[in-house]
C-alpha cells in the first residue's frame, strides 16, 4: 500500500514540473505584426490573458483605422460635411482631447490632423505605394495644413470649422493598444510580459531572474544593431523609414511626413526612444519616436528635453549614430560601431 | 518486509545482469531524450577574445593560433572535439566529443575554450 501511495505521489510531482515557461501569441494586427509573450504562469492562465489582450488589440484596430469603417471615419466624414459629431463614447473624446495636447507638446512634429496628405501619398492602404503623388497637390495640402488645436471637444460633441481635418491615429493607436495591454494584463494578475506591436514594446515584470531583452532593428541590415535590457514597466518605441516606404528614382519616401513640408522626412533612418513606467508611457514610446524622426537635426536635441526624453538613438540619414548619454549607457551594440560614427548628447 | 526479502533471495546472477542492462539503458536514454537540448553552434575564443560561432550542422576543421601555437577543432555534424593541440598534457584532446548544450572544452595552457550554445537569440523581442 505504501508502494502505491509512493507511486501517486511521484506521478504528482512529475505534473508539477510541467509548466510552460514562457507562452507566447502572434497575429497581424494594426497592419503590423503583434506578439504578446508571458512568462511562468500556467498554460490556462495565460492563454486566457493573451486572448482578452488579442481581443482589446482588435477592437482598437476596427474603432480607430484610418481608412476603413471607423469612429475615426465617421468623426472624419462629419468634419468633413462642416457636421457636429454627437457622441457619448468617453474613450474617443478622451483619445482625441490627448492627441491636441501631444501636437501642442511636440510643437506639431506629431500632427494627428493631416490624414489628407498621409492618403494622397498613399499611405491609406495596406501595401506600401509605388509612386509619387502629384506635388500640386501635395503642396495645396501643405498649404491648407490644418491642426488638432482647430477641433473642439465639447461635453457630446466632437466639432470644427476647418474642414480640411482628416484624423489619422497610426502614429498613436499602437501605443495606445500598449497601455490597454498593460491594464488588461494586470487586471487579471499577469505580472511578467512583454508586448510587442509592430516595434512598440512595453515589459511588464521580467523573464524570470533577468530582465526582458528587447533587440533595435538596423534600419539598414536584418539585424539588430543592438539591444535594450527593459526594466520593469519600460517601454521602447522605434521610428523607420525601412517598413512603411517606397523608393522612387533612388529616392526613399517613408510614411513619416513632416508636416512642415508636406513631405517624407528624409533625414534620419530611424529614431528610437526608452521611457520609464510613467502614465501612458506605452503610447508615448509610440509617439515620441516621430519628432524626433522627422524634426530638422538641430531641433531634435532640444526637442527630446523639452519632451523630458532621457534615452533616445537616432540613426541619421548617412547611417551616423546620434545618441543620449544615458541610452548610450544602456544599450548592448550588436555591431561595431566606429566611435567617429557616433555623437552623444 | 518479508515478501520484499523471500524477493531478493530469488534473485539470480541472470536477473541481476537484466536489471543492470536496464538500469544503463534507462540512464542513456533519458541523457538523450531528457531535456537535455542539443546545441545548435559552436562558440570558440582565445583568450578573452572571440573567434567566432560556428553551426554545429557541418563538416568543418577550423584552426586557431593560441600563445603557444595551433589548437586543432573538428566539427562532425552535430559533435565536436579538439584534434589536435600543442599543450604538453592534451586533456582537451581526451575529453573527446561534446555535443550537448553548454558543454564546453578548455585549453588551459593555449587559452582556447569552445562550448556549445543554442539557438536562442540575445533578445526576447525585436524592436523595429
Amino acid at each position: 500500500m505504501h508502494f502505491n501511495k509512493l507511486i501517486v505521489l511521484l506521478i504528482l510531482l512529475l505534473t508539477g514540473c510541467y509548466q510552460n515557461e514562457i507562452m507566447q501569441k502572434k497575429e497581424y494586427i494594426f497592419g503590423t505584426i503583434v506578439e504578446v509573450t508571458i512568462y511562468g504562469e500556467t498554460k490556462d492562465h495565460a492563454s486566457d490573458a493573451i486572448e482578452l489582450v488579442f481581443k482589446e488589440f482588435r477592437r482598437l484596430h476596427n474603432y480607430l483605422h484610418p481608412w476603413k469603417k471607423s469612429i475615426i471615419q465617421d468623426i472624419n466624414q462629419s468634419i468633413k460635411n462642416e457636421k457636429i459629431y454627437t457622441t457619448d463614447d468617453e474613450e474617443i473624446l478622451s483619445i482625441i482631447k490627448h492627441n491636441k495636447e501631444l501636437e501642442s507638446m511636440t510643437s506639431g512634429y506629431f500632427n494627428p490632423a493631416i490624414g489628407n496628405l498621409i492618403k494622397a501619398w498613399g499611405f491609406h492602404r495596406d501595401q506600401n505605394p509605388t509612386d509619387r503623388p502629384n506635388s500640386i497637390l501635395i503642396d495645396n495640402l501643405q498649404r491648407n495644413l490644418p491642426h488638432m488645436s482647430e477641433i473642439n471637444i465639447h461635453r457630446g460633441y466632437i466639432e470644427s470649422k476647418n474642414k480640411n481635418i482628416q484624423l489619422d491615429l497610426g502614429g498613436y493607436a499602437k501605443g495606445y493598444a500598449l497601455d490597454q495591454a498593460k491594464k488588461i494584463l494586470s487586471e487579471n494578475n499577469i505580472n511578467n510580459a512583454l508586448i510587442n506591436i509592430g516595434g512598440n514594446i512595453l515589459a511588464l515584470g521580467k523573464h524570470g531572474d533577468r530582465n526582458w531583452v528587447v533587440g533595435i532593428q538596423n534600419p539598414r541590415k536584418p539585424n539588430p544593431i543592438g539591444s535594450i535590457s527593459l526594466n520593469p514597466g519600460w517601454s521602447i518605441g522605434t521610428s523607420g523609414d525601412y517598413q512603411r516606404y517606397f523608393i522612387v528614382d533612388n529616392q526613399r519616401y517613408s510614411h513619416l511626413i513632416d508636416p512642415n513640408t508636406g513631405y517624407p522626412a528624409t533625414n534620419s533612418q530611424s529614431a528610437t526612444v526608452l521611457l520609464p513606467p510613467i502614465e501612458s508611457s506605452g503610447t508615448l514610446s509610440d509617439v515620441y519616436s516621430k519628432p524626433l524622426f522627422i524634426a530638422p537635426e538641430k531641433l531634435k536635441f532640444s526637442i527630446a528635453k523639452e519632451l523630458g526624453i532621457d534615452f533616445y538613438m537616432i540613426v541619421m540619414a548617412d547611417g551616423k549614430i546620434s545618441i543620449s548619454n544615458d541610452m548610450l549607457s544602456v544599450i548592448k551594440w550588436h555591431e561595431k560601431i566606429d566611435e567617429k560614427n557616433i555623437t552623444v548628447h | 518486509m518479508k515478501k520484499i526479502s523471500q524477493f531478493i533471495k530469488k534473485i539470480q546472477i541472470g536477473d541481476l545482469f537484466t536489471i543492470f542492462i536496464f538500469i544503463l539503458l534507462t540512464g542513456y536514454l533519458s541523457s538523450i531524450l531528457w531535456n537535455f537540448p542539443q546545441g545548435e553552434y559552436l562558440k570558440i575564443h582565445m583568450g578573452k577574445k572571440e573567434i567566432g560561432s560556428f553551426s554545429l550542422n557541418q563538416n568543418m576543421t577550423k584552426v586557431i593560433e593560441g600563445p603557444i601555437g595551433k589548437t586543432e577543432v573538428i566539427i562532425d555534424s552535430g559533435k565536436v572535439r579538439i584534434s589536435k593541440s600543442p599543450c604538453t598534457k592534451k586533456y582537451c584532446i581526451h575529453h573527446g566529443w561534446i555535443k550537448k548544450l553548454n558543454q564546453t572544452i578548455v585549453c588551459v595552457p593555449n587559452q582556447i575554450s569552445i562550448s556549445i550554445i543554442g539557438n536562442q537569440s540575445d533578445y526576447d523581442s525585436l524592436n523595429y
